[in-house]
């Protein structure tokens, strides 16, 4: 396999598949076989969780869940922790989604918390309140701000929200904060027609992907708090003392970041063992 | 009965992922397929239902609540549909213009603020606030805009100061995209981490997992090997 170029060769050429089995072994091993590997906790997620301990008993929330059901995976340590925040302090949340695959987060997100809901009593209809599937587009989005209950009549069952504590939102200024968990969907139009609008403070919690472009909204002052992937669900587990999903998952993520760098090293090394060895001009080593 | 649906839809859903993961094996395979299909018309039904939900639910009872203007909306929406005769299809540029237009419209009246005024807004400050490492990151911030500006000027010939802003400016991109690349690993393995602690999680579901992951890597290799694959592939 080697032949010409010898053992450069073989760093520079292998068979990519390798990467999927490495990355498939190094996450399965410390998820099944925890190592408990240390981390510490960015100014980043320790702003958050003080943006989070501002709110009081009573203060309502717009909850948006940005996300279809493979970015909750990416999300879920944020999401449970975030939560387990709003009920111990008493938060009222309007609960939205922002994709059709959202109908299927509620039921796994809240059996999740279920030990949180029995301790602190909080129920659907008083506590919290879902109100669907209602961020199809901008305008959607823009008119729900500027008129909330010419927009949403009924939550997600079909039960009317006429006598709940959403009365008390007329647009998005009324709610006190904006909680959103994104993978991308409808959050800039939140940006622009509800932050930019009516100045609520406004905390995400995003994909890792997706940082970078958040974190310029962060120094904008269009963001107050971001919750940076699972890396940040995991510091927001441990500040809240509630070790979740995501300290679970630190030493595989950690043992996958050192893979990449070795993958990245040893294809360096080979490729330019290999071309500088034959002489080769050819910069694509990899077949 | 139920607790045995619930496990059952467990067990099949971690098989389903695992066999659309034998995707990067790089060659084609029924098992994929089945998955893909199985999600793609899954989704398709789901989409169907929660958006007539929303349109029951926004318009329907908007019309019954007194909000006639909604009436527009529902002509406006069935118009659309006119876009699957050929004959007929000119019917569906209306609502598509007013669509576009007001989508144009909203997006413009905010989105010159939010990526633009605000964001050089943010970007134009004090340097020294008495905080080093503050000023640090501030430094860092202006010397980058500034250079990474020069390289992005095509109407002169750079020389001078202006090559050398560029180049530092090229290599300050380089750095950033590095850094977003990190970001991006980051993120794409955090999909995958947290898919496998929900597939780990709680451990009687481990077995499964691991004959799942066992079961579609050979089926794979099978396929490819027989050329089973090719042959039983819809691609």
């Amino acid at each position: 396999m080697a032949k010409e170029g010898g053992i450069y060769r073989l760093m520079a050429t292998y068979d990519k598949r390798w990467v999927y089995v490495v990355l498939f072994i190094v996450v399965l091993g410390p998820l099944i076989n925890p190592i408990g590997m240390p981390i510490g906790i960015s100014a980043l997620t320790k702003n958050y969780y003080a943006q989070l301990n501002t709110l009081q008993e009573g203060d309502i929330v717009f909850d948006t869940w940005n996300m279809e059901f493979s970015g909750y995976m990416e999300l879920k340590p944020g999401v449970l922790a975030t939560h387990k925040m709003f009920i111990e302090k008493g938060v009222k949340l309007c609960i939205a989604f922002g994709h059709y695959e959202g109908v299927a987060l509620p039921g796994e997100i809240f059996k999740q918390l279920q030990t949180w809901l029995d301790r602190y009593d909080y129920r659907e209809g008083e506590d919290y309140i879902i109100i669907g599937y209602v961020f199809p587009n901008e305008a959607a989005v823009a008119a729900l701000a500027q008129d909330f209950h010419a927009n949403v009549r009924v939550d997600w069952k079909g039960n009317s929200i006429e006598g709940t504590f959403l009365d008390d939102i007329q647009n998005a200024g009324d709610f006190d904060m904006i909680s959103d968990y994104t993978t991308g969907l409808a959050t800039t139009y939140m940006i622009n027609h509800m932050v930019l609008q009516y100045g609520v403070p406004m905390v995400e919690n995003s994909i890792g992907v997706s940082v970078p472009g958040h974190l310029a909204n962060l120094d904008a002052g269009l963001l107050t708090a971001l919750l940076a992937s699972t890396r940040g669900g995991a510091e927001l587990e441990y500040l809240i003392g509630s070790p979740g999903p995501g300290l679970k998952s630190m030493d595989a993520f950690t043992l996958g970041h050192y893979s990449l760098m070795i993958f990245i090293i040893v294809g360096n090394i080979g490729h330019y063992g290999w071309t500088r060895r034959t002489g080769a001009k050819d910069r694509t080593g990899i077949k | 009965m139920n607790e045995f649906l619930q496990f059952a839809a467990v067990v099949v859903g971690i098989f389903i992922s695992f066999a659309m993961y034998t995707t990067l094996y790089g060659k084609p395979n029924p098992l994929r397929d089945w998955a893909e299909f199985s999600y793609l018309g899954a989704a398709t039904g789901v989409s169907i239902v929660i958006s007539l939900t929303y349109i029951y639910n926004t318009a329907i009872l908007g019309i019954q609540a007194g909000d006639w203007i909604l009436i527009f909306s529902i002509i406006f929406g069935l118009m659309m549909l006119f876009r699957m005769h050929p004959d007929y299809s000119h019917v569906s540029r209306l609502p598509l213009a007013f669509t576009v237009g007001t989508g144009l419209a909203l997006s413009l009246r905010t989105q010159i603020f939010t990526s633009f005024i605000i964001q050089i807004n943010a970007t134009i400050v004090k340097l020294w606030t008495g905080v080093p490492l503050e000023f640090l990151y501030r430094l860092t911030i202006a010397i980058s805009v500034i250079t990474i500006l020069t390289f992005f000027l095509y109407t002169m010939e750079l020389s001078g100061p202006l090559l050398w802003t560029s180049k530092v400016g090229e290599y300050l991109m380089y750095i950033g995209f590095g850094g977003i690349f990190a970001q991006t690993f980051m993120g794409r393995l955090g999909l995958f981490v947290g898919y496998m602690e929900s597939v780990t999680t709680p451990s009687w579901k481990v077995p499964y997992t691991l004959a799942s992951a066992v079961i579609c890597f050979i089926a794979a290799i099978i396929f490819d090997r027989t050329g089973l694959g090719q042959k039983l592939s819809a691609a």
